[in-house]
């Protein structure tokens, strides 16, 4: 991470610099031939020392005339500059003053980078598995357990809840696509990410801060592992019902499926939870967050296929019936590829 | 550091650049990390001959050789791969596929050079954070950069296939699945060799088939 952001600034610096290349040139002429106040301004100062203070002021001045012929190719670096900009007045200052700049925002960022590699250090026995661990805890996540006298191990790690929030942002993204869904205010790829990392992050909160309500004996780690492993359920829904559009098979699936996850869920946080009201409240909470998520992705995202199914058989069907339901297996698969082929050539 | 390495004479001022590239040394710099601006790079010194000037695509850090041996062990999968080719960082191979990449798009009526731009720096991040947390030592940024950019030669592939038909198809949709699994085995084997995390090959493997999930749903989308 050193060394990289290191190079930052200097990439920034050097493409600064390279795109005044020509420019460098005209300004020696000019600083032979002398007659600009800002040129005399160098050759009287005597505390300009050091080529660095030259390159400095150099660099300042260079940035000028390219603000003057309004090119707009200033970095992070050199907008910090800019600020000098003002105090023209203080010779042989205002180059001291660059350098010392630039060497603030190169130690800035290299204390940043360290103290975000520092940071991601604390997240590094979270992912220390195995891909034997792995497949167990996401078999298990779908069978509910018995015994909820006694409170439950949950596995405190992260690898597989976030491998599983970005197949769901991949498996919402291939659906969004299929369906040609159409995001105006945003993209695709954004909102696809933002829906499940907000559910994933803003639901294990919510339901952590229930917990802590509910005095039920839960970490945060456990919490958001639980949720992850939850999501297991919901992509598998998603990725069938996305390729076979059956509304009654989709309903199967989110009964069942989401089902069995969700009351894994609720059965792990009943067996660290004391008391009727506070189970009540948390695990309906979680219950119903959870099953009315999987029902908002499928509709969210979806409804575009049938948007199109109904406009082919516009003509020839009543207006309230829906395609998907009454239409037999064999033409609902013609129906859908014919569907695509007119995308396609829409 | 941006500017240590201008040590010029007094009188003379700035020397436009092309001018100082003539008096560089030889300091066998392939092994460095890249610059690609190398002619004003802070490594350039001044006042010594011409004879001295290394050859241009070695001060570069292009090695030809080291580019067709790790292209090479991305086109064949099941090649062991010797972990200590990507020792030095080279961003220049991987910057000509992702050109490749977007260019057989271009052909294909699709102006995503963005997306492919955008979705690399995203999936580079992510990847580097994660091996980062799951190795005992730790990669270096332009590494999994270079590793990931290598291993899309085979979406190349996919792309190119894609200007002629249509990957829609049943067809389609197995070739599709047969080129993210070759990518992402490759660049898994290439990953668990250089960082020596043996038994982790699926682990890592699965986010790269995401990754390249995505590049391949721009070629088929």
């Amino acid at each position: 991470a050193g060394p990289s952001a290191m190079s930052a600034p200097g990439a920034a610096a050097g493409g600064g610099s390279r795109s005044g290349a020509a420019e460098w040139g005209g300004f020696e002429d000019n600083m032979q031939g002398g007659g600009s106040a800002v040129i005399d301004m160098e050759n009287m100062d005597d505390t300009s020392g050091s080529s660095f203070e030259d390159m400095g002021e150099m660099h300042q001045r260079m940035k000028e005339e390219e603000e003057e012929e309004a090119e707009g190719e200033a970095g992070a670096a050199e907008e910090e500059d800019g600020e000098f900009l003002g105090m023209k007045g203080l010779r042989g200052q205002l180059g001291r003053q660059v350098a010392d700049q630039m060497w603030q925002v190169g130690k800035r960022q290299a204390s940043r980078a360290f103290s975000l590699y520092a940071n991601i250090d604390i997240l590094r026995p979270y992912f220390d598995v195995e891909p034997v661990q792995v497949r167990a805890r996401l078999l298990e996540s779908m069978i509910p357990v018995k015994m909820i006298n006694f409170p439950q191990k949950i596995a405190g790690e992260l690898y597989g809840p976030l491998m599983l929030v970005f197949t769901l942002v991949a498996i919402l993204l291939h659906g969004m696509k299929t369906s040609d869904t159409i995001i105006r205010e945003g993209t695709l790829m954004g909102t696809a990410i933002g829906t499940c990392f907000g559910y994933w992050l803003g639901v294990s909160s919510f339901i952590y801060f229930l917990a802590y309500l509910c005095n039920a004996q839960i970490t945060m780690v456990q919490m958001l592992s639980l949720l992850g492993y939850g999501l297991f359920g919901h992509c598998i829904t998603l990725f069938v019902t996305y390729n076979i559009h059956f509304h009654s098979l989709f309903y199967i699936f989110w009964l069942v499926v989401g089902g069995l996850s969700t009351l894994r869920m609720v059965a792990v946080l009943v067996s660290r939870t004391v008391g009727h009201t506070q189970r009540l409240i948390l695990c309906g909470t979680l219950a119903a967050l959870h099953m009315l998520f999987l029902l908002y992705l499928h509709f969210a995202y979806h409804k575009v296929v049938e948007g199109i199914l109904d406009t082919l058989e516009g003509p020839n069907m009543p207006p309230f019936q829906r395609v998907a339901r009454d239409i037999p297996v064999v033409s609902n698969a013609v129906l859908n590829t014919t569907a695509k082929a007119v995308a396609l050539t829409l | 550091r941006q500017y240590g390495g201008y040590e010029y004479s007094q009188q003379s001022g700035f020397v436009p650049p092309d001018m100082m590239q003539q008096q560089q040394p030889y300091t066998g710099q392939i092994y460095q990390p890249t610059q690609t601006y190398t002619p004003t790079s802070a490594q350039s010194f001044y006042g010594s001959n011409f004879e001295d000037e290394p050859p241009l695509l070695e001060e570069l850090g292009i090695n030809f050789d080291h580019i067709w041996q790790k292209t090479l062990t991305v086109l064949h999968p099941l090649k062991v791969a010797d972990g200590s080719i990507m020792n030095e960082t080279d961003l220049a191979g991987p910057m000509v596929f992702c050109l490749a990449f977007g260019a057989t798009l271009l052909l294909a009526g699709k102006i995503q050079f963005g997306y492919v731009y955008g979705i690399s720096a995203i999936g580079c991040l992510g990847m580097f954070c994660l091996l980062n947390l799951m190795s005992v030592t730790g990669v270096s940024f332009g590494c999994v950069a270079s590793v990931l950019g290598y291993c899309l030669l085979p979406m190349i592939l996919l792309s190119t296939f894609a200007i002629v038909f249509s990957l829609q198809g049943t067809m389609g949709i197995i070739l599709t699945a047969g080129i993210i699994g070759w990518c992402s085995f490759s660049a898994s084997k290439i990953f668990i060799s250089a960082l020596a995390m043996e038994g982790q090959q699926l682990l890592v493997a699965y986010p790269c088939a995401l990754l390249y999930g995505v590049f391949a749903l721009i070629s088929v989308f």
